[in-house]
């Protein structure tokens, strides 16, 4: 059976989540790999949310936020993306490829980009091939 | 514990979710997982037959947790709320999936979105499991109301509010008021003077008890939310005013398209060439001369400049086509003998009138012809043989098939409108969003259109996107009305989703308080831990994903209800690869 990777997408409310309803309102198309969370900001993606996916089984996680400057609540998204970058780091020293968890600004406009964002973390973590995290975790403990 | 007795519901939308989602399917699968009493699939769940189903079955089956799985939870999530409630459960125990925006919309393949809506449905009735009854908190309304912006927009809505007795604060960037409105000679369709119209409303604002009118002031940060605002404004003589009120109309208006950025139209480097704006208040002077000072006799007016064309404003900017042809109306009355060439894209003529003044100035021996916006532009440069005109237009004129030369004296660019370059700021100021051409984001474009995602906060006129006269005082006063309506009730209801520490975990390590965005978070000495002011809270999270102690508690988006989304959304994945 071919490689479906398994992404979770935390969106947040005003800007991201928006974008994501406008991709549908316009009937852009994408691919169903994604599982959208929605929270009200950016900034309430705690670190352990990213590895909780992981550790349930996500092969790929994305956050999405307002464009700096454009956060509903002034500087969330500035906050997830300081947690963003060390996070990335901790990843890399979990051995984990630090491409499998990406973050982007989409605003509550651009339901395109979002479109074309999916598809391509989908295909990007396609290449990365499977994660097995939850596997590997139940055969150590 | 109480035992958990969920009920879920799979919407088909008609056939939007149900075409690209087995809504049967899911709703019967579903029924399986733990707590979930009843299942069952409707054909518009939102409809009142929909919401009676769930007040009915929260009756009869003593469900204490509701899970809908429809539309997106931004447009149908205070609907089912509202049914929890007449049902008499907290609308906070309800969770929503979105299958229809961010499933059976975006999606081909019938079986990978029943797995996706199936997965997200399973995340939602995971999440609802670990809800709690939250509390409506209510404020009390401050009856005066921030109106920033003094053109047409900004004094309709003023005199609407200040009528009914309530106090408005009206701040004008410039010394006067009127906005663009002030700078027109006649308005279209019916030609009537546009200073005959504004000044009457101008005087009215001017006199008016209940309308303090500031000028030469810009917009500071606000503070507070719905019912409660307040900001610093510098007034002219340096000083500084404190303001309090309970609702913001946002009419700043928009400035118009700098044609410079054209090469082919010579902007700025032929003198006779200029802007709409130009010529009408050489209209208000009631001179229609070139830069020489000569009566022109071939004048030609080219439109869509800077609109409807891809390398500089995709949008159309509505009023240019009708104000073109009062320009005809204008110069055909002033100089009988002129040619009058109209070099147009697409003539638009929407408005209630305009069909018919299209019709009526097509008559007056007005040479109407057309260009194609996405192949060249209009070409205008110096004629070398000077006996006629200065300047010739070269362009291929489409209905003929031919490539045409136009000779003219003045060339009038019908530029378009586009957002304020501080639109960014104000919407900073005020805590507004913008939409991908800087005009600002109504809460929603059709059911919705003067509401911003910001309570309290109105949007009007043209800073939300260009439009004429009649369309923004309709806007102004819909958003008044709006506003009235809120003074009325007297309080409102505010935001309950807010966070709140444990003191018996918090560490008192003062994270929180460094990363609050509204100061809503104070360090209690005495006790030594955080404390949310639950009034300036807004509920974003942020202080939540920083604790490392995990003292504080993100009401409706906790850890643990997050968490277990996660859970529930990877277990139907994995049950099933995607």
């Amino acid at each position: 059976m071919s490689f479906n990777p398994k992404i979770v997408a935390f969106l947040c409310n005003w800007c991201s989540y928006t974008g994501a309803d406008l991709a549908g309102t316009s009937r852009m198309k994408y691919a169903p790999n994604i599982r959208i969370i929605r929270v009200m900001c950016s900034g309430r993606v705690e670190p352990t949310f990213v590895l909780s996916a992981i550790k349930e089984g996500a092969d790929g996680v994305l956050i999405c936020g307002c464009h700096p400057g454009d956060c509903h609540y002034h500087e969330g998204n500035y906050k997830c993306l300081r947690r963003y970058k060390l996070l990335k780091k901790y990843l890399t020293q979990m051995g984990y490829d630090p491409e499998r968890l990406h973050l982007e600004w989409i605003s509550a406009s651009e339901g395109k980009q979002f479109a074309e964002l999916v598809d391509a973390f989908t295909e990007k973590i396609r290449s990365l091939g499977a994660l097995n995290a939850k596997q590997i975790i139940e055969t150590l403990t | 514990m109480n035992d958990i007795r969920i009920g879920v519901y799979v919407c088909w939308c008609g056939t939007n979710i149900a075409k690209m989602v087995d809504v049967e399917k899911i709703a019967e699968e579903l029924s399986a997982l733990p707590h979930v009493v009843l299942s069952r699939n409707y054909k518009y769940m939102c409809s009142d037959p929909g919401q009676d189903m769930i007040i009915k079955d929260i009756h009869e089956h003593k469900l204490n947790r509701v899970v809908v799985a429809a539309c997106s939870p931004r447009i149908h999530e205070l609907t089912f709320r509202k049914a929890l409630q007449n049902a008499g459960l907290n609308p906070y125990m309800f969770e929503m999936a979105n299958i229809r925006e961010q499933v059976s919309w975006v999606h081909t393949d019938r079986d990978s979105a029943t797995k996706k809506a199936k997965s997200l449905v399973s995340a939602a009735i995971n999440k609802v499991s670990f809800h709690e009854p939250l509390e409506k908190r209510t404020v009390e309304i401050n009856p005066a109301t921030l109106i920033i912006g003094g053109g047409v927009s900004g004094i309709s809505a003023a005199l609407e509010i200040a009528d009914s007795g309530r106090h408005v604060f009206l701040l004008e960037k410039s010394d006067s008021l009127g906005g663009l409105a002030a700078k027109i000679d006649l308005n279209f369709p019916y030609l009537n003077s546009a200073t005959n119209l504004l000044n009457p409303l101008i005087k009215r604002v001017n006199d008016h008890e209940h309308i303090e009118l500031f000028t030469n002031v810009s917009v500071n940060e606000i503070f507070g939310y719905i019912g409660n605002f307040k900001t610093k404004i510098t007034l002219k003589n340096g000083q500084e005013k404190e303001l309090e009120f309970g609702n913001i109309i946002v009419a700043t208006g928009l400035k118009t398209f700098n044609p410079s950025a054209i090469k082919e139209y010579g902007y700025g480097k032929y003198s006779n060439v200029i802007t709409s704006l130009e010529f009408e208040s050489m209209l208000k002077e009631g001179k229609i001369l070139t830069k020489e000072g000569k009566v022109p006799r071939n004048i030609a007016i080219i439109h869509c400049v800077g609109s409807r064309n891809s390398n500089y404003h995709n949008y159309c900017s509505r009023v240019c086509c009708m104000t073109a042809l009062k320009y005809a109306n204008q110069i055909r009355s002033t100089l009988p003998e002129a040619h009058i060439y109209q070099l147009y894209a697409d003539m638009r003529a929407f408005g209630k009138g305009c069909e018919e003044f299209y019709a009526e100035t097509s008559r007056k021996d007005i040479v109407f012809m057309m260009f194609d916006q996405r192949q060249d532009l209009p070409s205008v440069s110096a004629l070398k043989d000077k006996n006629h005109s200065e300047l010739q237009i070269c362009f291929h004129e489409l209905l003929s098939g031919e490539d045409v030369e136009v000779h003219a004296d003045i060339v009038i660019l019908m530029v378009g409108m586009e957002a304020h370059e501080d639109a960014k700021e104000i919407a900073h100021a005020v805590g507004i969003s913008l939409c991908g051409n800087e005009f600002y984001l109504e809460k929603h474009p059709k059911l919705d259109p003067v509401a911003t995602t910001t309570d309290g906060v109105f949007i009007v006129g043209t800073c939300q996107s260009p439009k004429d006269i009649p369309d923004s005082i309709s806007q102004a006063k819909a958003a008044a009305a709006r506003i009235l309506a809120t003074i009325l009730k007297k309080t409102v209801e505010v935001e309950v989703t807010t966070a709140v520490v444990n003191e018996e975990v918090c560490c008192g390590c003062q994270t929180c308080v460094n990363v609050c965005p509204y100061s809503a978070i104070s360090y209690i000495e005495d006790r030594k831990v955080s404390f949310v002011n639950e009034i300036l809270c807004k509920g974003c999270g942020t202080c939540g994903s920083a604790c490392p102690s995990g003292a504080i508690k993100s009401r409706h988006f906790t850890d643990q209800q997050i968490m277990s989304q996660i859970a529930g959304l990877m277990q139907m994945v994995l049950k099933e690869e995607v």
